[in-house]
This record gives structure tokens, sequence and C-alpha cells, in this order.
């Protein structure tokens, strides 16, 4: 398999050339465009319980779509945001990604459902969180650019921004200054997250934009 | 004319050098700046040609405007900047006695050697691609200039080829499309959220755009409170 970003940051999507034999997994309505050598087949995303989980909890979809070729073909897969996407190899490591981040990945990988905590639910992020493990490409998307950081003690970041992280992560919900500045700063609630490990993060959040389309609607 | 497009592909501008009495045929609303020996003539006509109250109306159910601008240089040299209201690219596609089928609301601007006009694609296939009745039909001698909402990819076919509904841009006229279902089964594509796509048949270039207006407007709308 063969996979290219293009477009980057504002509106990131894969091409990918399929060999014969191959497929690729990917989140409900990603496909753009396609070869007609590339069959389309729906599946629950993960089990029955697992998928109704993910729905109702985790902002996924219900089904999943898994692209098949016998004969090689190539595909486009796409994300309903303007903003950018990121590829990582897994290689028996575990990642968790934001709800609605996860566009697709290869076969091997194992997508589940992970408990977040209340933390993140109050930190706007959900109560549950995508689980990707296994071995192999997965592709998650933003609205914005992608930033990676590292980070080995306490990190602030603010609600809304974070796409995805490594387990040995761990959340906090605190405010960003004292009571005065949290509520007049416009920071408000912020996340605690202490490392060590991987943090990604997203440079707009869909929160501030609907904010501001809704201060502007008459 | 020379035409350079400059910050592609999300706030992408398309800049448009005009010599004395070239003139160029635009959306209405697109321009965005231009210089002052350019005059503006507002019609719902083809330039020196013809069409009148019925084009206009056939273009507004194409999703573009019942009026066409023409902007004409009456000094040398020339520029006007033109650019569409959705974040997005813009692409140039030279025809030379060609036709180019365009998405309704795609259209930004063309050379006045090329004739635009409404290209009916059927009830049936208005209702379930998601897409406009009528599409626009560009023939003609000249530079076309095409928008999008997202990148613009092309896909040479040769044979088939499967888009899915609201990601095409434009395609050549030796290609048509049929709809029909993303998957072997009918409610497995629904489930699978990609529902009915259009099938591309022929040889020709295609033109999609990565993004899709409907799916960010879904994911978007629940979040806007109501009017």
């Amino acid at each position: 398999m063969e996979a290219e970003i293009r477009d980057k940051p504002s509106f990131a999507h894969i091409h990918v050339q399929l060999n014969p034999g191959e497929s690729i997994i990917a989140e409900s309505d990603a496909m753009a465009s396609m070869s007609s050598d590339i069959q389309m087949s729906t599946r629950w995303n993960g089990g029955f319980f697992q998928a109704v989980l993910r729905r109702i909890f985790g902002g996924e979809s219900l089904f999943v779509n898994e692209f098949t070729t016998s004969t090689g073909g190539s595909i486009v897969i796409t994300q309903p945001l303007p903003g950018d996407m990121e590829c990582i190899e897994l290689d028996g490591n575990t990642m968790y990604l934001q709800p609605g981040a996860y566009i697709a990945c290869e076969p091997t990988v194992n997508l589940g459902l992970g408990w977040a905590g209340f933390a993140s639910f109050i930190g706007g992020e959900g109560l549950f969180r995508l689980k990707v493990s296994g071995k192999g490409k997965v592709w998650f998307g933003a609205y914005g650019g992608i930033f990676e950081r590292e980070i080995t003690d306490e990190y602030i970041v603010d609600t809304g921004h974070l796409v995805g992280y490594e387990p040995t992560i761990s959340l906090k919900v605190g405010m960003s200054g004292g009571i005065f500045s949290s509520f007049f700063s416009g920071e408000g609630l912020v996340m605690r997250i202490k490392g060590p490990g991987k943090i990604y993060l997203q440079s707009r959040s869909i929160g501030g934009l609907t904010a501001w389309v809704n201060a502007r609607i008459y | 004319m020379r035409h350079e497009i400059m910050a592609r592909p999300a706030a992408t501008v398309l800049k448009v050098n005009l010599d004395q009495g070239e003139s160029l045929t635009c959306e209405v609303g697109a321009m965005i700046a231009m210089s002052s020996g350019i005059t503006v003539e507002t019609t719902s006509r083809q330039r020196g040609g013809s069409g009148g109250i019925m084009k206009g109306l056939k273009r507004m159910f194409s999703g573009e405007s019942f009026f066409l601008n023409h902007f004409t240089a009456q000094q040398p040299n020339q520029t006007i900047y033109l650019g569409p209201s959705l974040m997005g690219d813009v692409m140039s596609h030279p025809l030379d006695s060609a036709t180019l089928i365009v998405q309704g609301s795609s259209w930004l601007a063309s050379d006045p050697g090329i004739v635009i006009d409404t290209s009916w694609q059927g009830f049936g296939k208005a209702l379930f691609s998601g897409e406009s009745m009528f599409w626009v039909k560009c023939s003609g001698t000249g530079n076309l200039f095409v928008n999008s909402f997202g990148a613009i990819y092309e896909v040479d076919v040769n044979g088939h080829y499967t888009v899915d509904t609201g990601h095409i841009v434009a395609f050549e006229d030796s290609l048509t499309f049929k709809i029909g279902k993303a998957g072997q089964s009918l409610i497995g594509s629904f489930l699978g959220g990609e529902g009915l796509v259009c099938k591309f048949e022929g040889q020709g270039k295609l033109f999609c755009q990565s993004h899709n207006p409907p799916s960010f407007g879904k994911l978007l709308g629940p979040k806007l409170r109501p009017r």
C-alpha cells in the first residue's frame, strides 16, 4: 500500500494506492472517490456492542467501511472538516484519539473504546476515547493544523484542542488561573495533562468556530 | 490574457492580466479588486452573443446567478483579482473547441470565447446525487476557471470510476455518469454512510474536490443555534 497525504494543512486528504489483495478500513462517509476495481463492504465498527457504545459515547460512527481490491486500485479518503491529517505507524503500542479524529487505518489495527473519565468529559472531550492498537498505519485528522509535543511533566492545553495522546498521559481538568482570570481571560477551563508522553494538538477548535458563528446569527 | 493562481489551495485568488480590448466573463460577486481601466457590464447575455432572460433563468437553476459580469480592459496592461466566496481551490482549464461540464456554483470565470450554458442531467440524478438538476456546460475555445470547496485533484478516467456525491467539480463531456450504490448491497451502502455514488464511464478527465460541503454542514449545523 502506498499512501500520500496531499494539500496539508488546510485541506488534507489521502491518496491511497492498493496492491492486489490489500485493503484499508475507513470511517463512514470518508471515501471521496475510487477506481471501480475496489469493492466496498460495510461492517460494525468493532463488535455490535462496541459499535453501539462508540456511537453513543465516542462520537464515532456505528459502521466502518472496508475497501478491498483483488486487482489493485486507487482510492481517495477525506474528512468532513477543513484541516490537517497525520499518519502514525503503530508497532504493538496504543494511541488514544479524540471523538471524530479517526479517519482510516490498515486492517491489522484494532479499534476499541476506552473510558476517558469525567475529567475528559468536563473538558469537553467526551466520556470515551477511541483506542487504536496493534500493528499498522492509522490516519487521523483535525480542524486546523496538527502539531505534536513530547511532554515530560505537566502541560496545559485549552479544551477542544487535544486530538490524540499516548496511554502514558493522564488528563485532569483545571482552571487556567485564579477564578477571576479563568472567567474573564476567555480561557475558562483547561486540560492539565501529565506526561511523560506524546500529545497531538489542533490549531483551531470546532467549539471556537461555532461560538463565533453563533454570536453573529440574528 | 495571462493569469496566475495564488494562495492555493485554501484561500485561492485568481489574478488575470487583461490587455486593451480583452475581456473576461465572471460570476457575479467574484471580483475582489481591479485596475481603474476596466469597465464592467452586467447582463444576462453572453458577450456579444445570444442568450437572454431564459438563459439567465436556466443559469439560476444550475446554482449560478441570473446575471453575468463582463470585465473589459479599456487601457493596456490591466489586472483583475477574483476570489470565490467559499474557502477552496481554483483551477484553470484551457478549452480548444471542447466542452467541460461544471457542477453548479463551481464556475468562476471564462474567456468570452466560451459559451456558458446549462446542461440538463435529469430528475433522477438531481434527486439522488445531491447535485443540481442543471449543470453548467462550458464549450468553445479559451481559458476556463473553476473553483471548489477543498483542493481539486484530477483523475484520468479510462473505463469506470466512482465518485461520492458532493465531490464532483467538473468533467469532460466524453464522460457520462450514472447513480449507483457504493457497495454490493444497498442497505450496506447507506449504513456505511456512503449511500449513493456517481459512477463515471468513458474516457476523459474528471476533476474532484477533496472536501464535501454537505458533510461539513452536517457536522457544523447541529452546533449552531436556531435563528
